[in-house]
This record gives structure tokens, sequence and C-alpha cells, in this order.
């Protein structure tokens, strides 16, 4: 525990360095989701309802799933730049002589808090939204979103674990994990049940962030987007830590044929 | 008239590089795909069934944007690679014109990256069903209008990258300013929503801003061949911001290629 905040500590140190470029790349990631949302915002002003949801609510999906892609974001740093940081350069093999978890150690090599600036604006939109709807911020409604944004983290590390995972083999990336990835943020921002079969069944199914996070943001603004009961959604986020452990699974597989291309 | 020669090579030569790189054809084919098949999805669950005119437009509209993606980012380092060497005294000491030769090479990226992924993207609206997929131009009028007025939207984000290459030359950070600027011209030329879904408010404001100089003109010539007064008039606001564009950049080279301190050699 204490190895994770000295890295904490030391990634925090390292970005107050610079500290005039750190504030204008925060600014400049606020400015750009401030975009997505600006995005959103002029397609609710033009269709008004979408499908049966309200304005709000897309806000506050769209909000969620932004404060939870940017965090991810920040603590993924140590893995999305693996391949070039660790693999090519020939890092790896430094860490591999610690005597500590290999996975952790890579997660916690570097973090990216300049996305802060992302999760504000994520933050303001879902505050907003609560405003306009009038949702009400009862303890378990609180805990099951937490819950279900720590699940969609871990599936979203998942999918980057795969990149990485990938790198170790070959110096290609494979721009369907990007797809996934972003691609699931850019669709998931919007409730899935807009989407046509394929969609809804890749990302409920394959990448099932619909079931670790839109499921419950649905049961937390009353209107579930699956015939589920509330136990049940309460249980989808573990979907998350389950694809996060099995990519981790195959990590150790992938580390093990790992052949180092010296430093 | 100058001797157009050297820049001839320095379009060839990129050209030609640009041609190499076959992998990120297939990584952009999949991704623009991808995001393109999503948007799809997206409006055509939001626009009204019953108003086919606008989905059908909407959704050529689209798939337009993401074939012709690879024309708004500029992912030429070199310059980048020569300040922070101090290799670009050496540019600096050709005899030639640096806003120019690297305007060329601006230009053969794109019209490289756009001619190899086009017949990858193309066989992707063969696979998609009828309502998802893009619709033919409007005619023979239409086609001529859409390529003419994409030559000049080419050069007008080609200014656009070589202002910020600009700022790069002196701030060397390309992640801040430029990252913004990068993201203001992906709305605001249509990428991330079409600009003819923006509110009829904004429908001035939208219409005649630079970046939708770029891809957003033609595009809507693409969609309907337009008559001949109006058609001049797109094209004379296209080519106003050019040349203001086209000042700006200029001007701003100048001044840093003046400043620029020449680190290491």
């Amino acid at each position: 525990m204490r190895y994770v905040m000295d890295a904490l500590r030391m990634n925090l140190r390292a970005a107050a360095q610079y500290r005039k470029s750190f504030l204008m790349q925060c600014f400049s990631q606020l400015v750009m989701t401030a975009g997505d949302l600006w995005a959103v915002l002029l397609l609710m002003e033009r269709f008004g309802h979408m499908g049966h949801w309200e304005p709000g609510q897309i806000l506050f999906f769209f909000g969620i799933m932004q404060i939870t892609f940017s965090f991810t974001e920040i603590i993924n740093r140590g893995l999305s730049t693996f391949s070039s940081n660790m693999i090519r350069s020939g890092g790896f093999d430094t860490v591999l002589l610690r005597p500590r978890g290999l996975l952790a150690q890579v997660i916690l090599s570097r973090a990216d808090p300049r996305r802060i600036g992302s999760i504000l604006v994520g933050a303001a939109a879902a505050s907003f939204a609560t405003a306009v709807l009038g949702l009400r911020w009862t303890l378990p409604n609180v805990l099951l979103l937490l819950w279900s944004m720590a699940g969609t983290v871990c599936l979203l590390m998942g999918l980057f674990l795969i990149e990485s995972i990938v790198s170790i083999f070959s110096v290609q990336s494979i721009e369907m994990v990007n797809v996934l990835t972003y691609g699931g943020r850019q669709a998931c921002q919007y409730p899935i049940d807009l989407y046509p079969r394929p969609i809804r069944l890749l990302f409920t199914f394959v990448v099932p962030i619909a079931l670790c996070l839109q499921a419950p943001v649905s049961l937390v603004l009353g209107r579930p987007i699956l015939k589920a009961s509330a136990a049940a959604v309460w249980l989808f986020p573990l979907t998350g830590f389950a694809f996060f452990a099995l990519t981790g699974l195959f990590w150790r597989i992938g580390v093990r044929h790992y052949r180092s291309t010296g430093s | 008239m100058k001797n157009l020669k050297p820049y001839r090579t320095a379009f060839r030569v990129h050209a030609i590089q640009e041609t190499r790189y076959r992998g990120a054809v297939l990584g952009g084919v999949v991704t623009q795909g991808a995001f393109g098949a999503i948007m799809v999805a997206l409006y055509a669950a939001l626009i009204d069934p019953a108003d086919q005119t606008l989905l059908r437009e909407t959704v050529t509209y689209v798939w337009l944007q993401q074939i012709l993606f690879r024309v708004l980012f500029h992912k030429d380092s070199e310059l980048s690679d020569q300040v922070m060497s101090g290799n670009v005294c050496y540019q600096l000491l050709r005899p030639v014109d640096p806003h120019t030769w690297w305007l060329f090479r601006a230009v053969a990226e794109k019209v490289v990256g756009v001619a190899m992924r086009l017949a990858p993207m193309l066989a992707i609206q063969l696979i998609l069903p009828d309502r998802y997929r893009m619709a033919l131009m409007d005619g023979p009028v239409s086609l001529a209008q859409f390529l003419v007025s994409l030559g000049i939207g080419f050069l007008v984000i080609a200014q656009i990258n070589l202002i910020c290459q600009a700022i790069n030359m002196i701030t060397l950070d390309s992640r801040g300013v430029s990252g913004m600027i990068n993201l203001v011209m992906m709305v605001l030329s249509g990428n991330i929503i079409p600009l003819t879904l923006f509110p009829d408010r904004l429908r001035l404001l939208i219409r005649y801003q630079p970046f939708a100089q770029s891809l957003d003109a033609p595009i809507r010539m693409y969609l309907h061949a337009m008559p001949v007064r109006e058609w001049l008039l797109n094209l004379g606001v296209q080519l106003l911001w050019l040349i203001l564009l086209w000042l700006l950049s200029r001007a701003l080279w100048r001044r840093n290629l003046n400043r620029i301190v020449i680190q290491g050699g």
C-alpha cells in the first residue's frame, strides 16, 4: 500500500515540476472535453428528446461516462506508454528485476493528471443534470454509481491491457482495441438502447460497458435499460472486474514469453 | 514565376514517403470506419424516420468526413525534430522558401493519405445495410463543384496545420495550444457533428467561420449541386479565408523563424 502512495506522490510531483505547462495542458483537456459536451448539447437542442430519453438524462450519461473514462486515462498512462516506454527501450527488464508485482509497477509507473480537466467537465455535466432532473443523492445511489464506475474503470483498463500484451509480441498496434475503448466512449456517451442491435450486443456482451456503467446509471435515473432486478444490476459491474482479471491472466502468459530487446 | 521545381520535388518525395505507411492505412480505415458506423447509427436513431432526405444527407456527410479524415491532421514530425536537433539551420540555408516547402509537403501528405484510404473506405459502404450507406453525388456538376472546393479546402487545412507548426516551433510543446486548435478544428469542420445539424440560430456563424471552409463547403456541394451564384459565393468565402490564413501563416512563420533558437548542432 505504501508503494502505491509513494508512486502517486512521485507522479504528482513530476507533473508539478513544469507547472505552467501542466496547467496549460489541464486547460487544454478541459477545452477538449467541453467541446465534446458542446456537441452533446447541440444534438439535444436539435433533436430535443433522444428516443425516449430526456436531455437531462442524456447529460447525466455523458457526465458519468466522461468522469469514468478520464479517470481511467489518468491511471492508464503507464499501460498506454508500456510499448514505447518499456518494451522498445528495454525498460521492462528493470521492472522484471524488482521484487514487486509486475502489473502494479507498470500501472503505477506513470500517471496523467492532466485529465483532471476532463473530469471537471464531466462532473459539471453530471451535477447540472442532477439539478435539472431533481435526482436525489441517496446513499445506495451514490454507492451504486461509485461501484459501477470502479467496474468500468477496470473494464477499460483490461482493454488497454490487451494492447500492452500485444506489444510484447509485435510492434503493430491493434486499432481494434482503440475502436473498443475510444469508440466505446463515443458510443456509450448515449444510452445504448438508441443504437441498432449489433452495437448494442457489442457493448453488452463483448465489451460490457452497457452492463457495468449504463445499467446502474439508468437504474439511478429511474429508467432501467435492461429488464433486470435491482439486485442483478448491482452484480453487473463485476463483469468489469472479471474482464480485468481475465486479461490480467493473459498478461501473465504474455510476460512469460517476453524476450528483451536489450537496453 | 518563381521556380517551382524544388517544391514539386518536396511534394513528390513526401508523397512517396507517405505511401510507405501501409499499416497505418489499415488502422485508419478500421478506426474511421468504426467511428463512422457508430455516428451513423446514432443519427439514424435520432432523425425522424419520415425525414428520409435529412437522414440520407446526414449519413453521407458523416461518411465523407470519415473518408477525408486524414486531411485534417498533420503527422509530419520532421519540422519539430529538426528544430529540436538544430538541423533546421540546414533547412533555412537552402534557397527555398521554408513556408512553401512545408506547404507542398503538407498537401502531398493529405492527397496521398486520402487516396490510399479511398478504396477500403468505399468498400465498407458496400457491406453496409442501405440505411447506413452514403449517397452518390448529385450529378456531374455536383462532382465538379465538390472537387474544386475540396482542393481549396485541402489548402485551407494545410495553412491551419502550418499555423500550428509555427506555434510548435517556438513552444516545442505539441500537446498544448495546437491540441486545442485541433479539437476546435474537428468540431467546427463538421467532423464531430455535421455542420448541417447545428441549430438554425448558429447557421450563419457556423457556415462562414474558417474551419467550415475545409470540408463542410465541398461536402455541401457534393450533397446538392449549387446554382452558379451560390457556388461562386461559397467559393469566394473559401478563397477569402484561404488568403487570410495564408497571410497569417506566412507572417507567423517569418516571425518564428527569425526568433528560433538553434539548439545543439
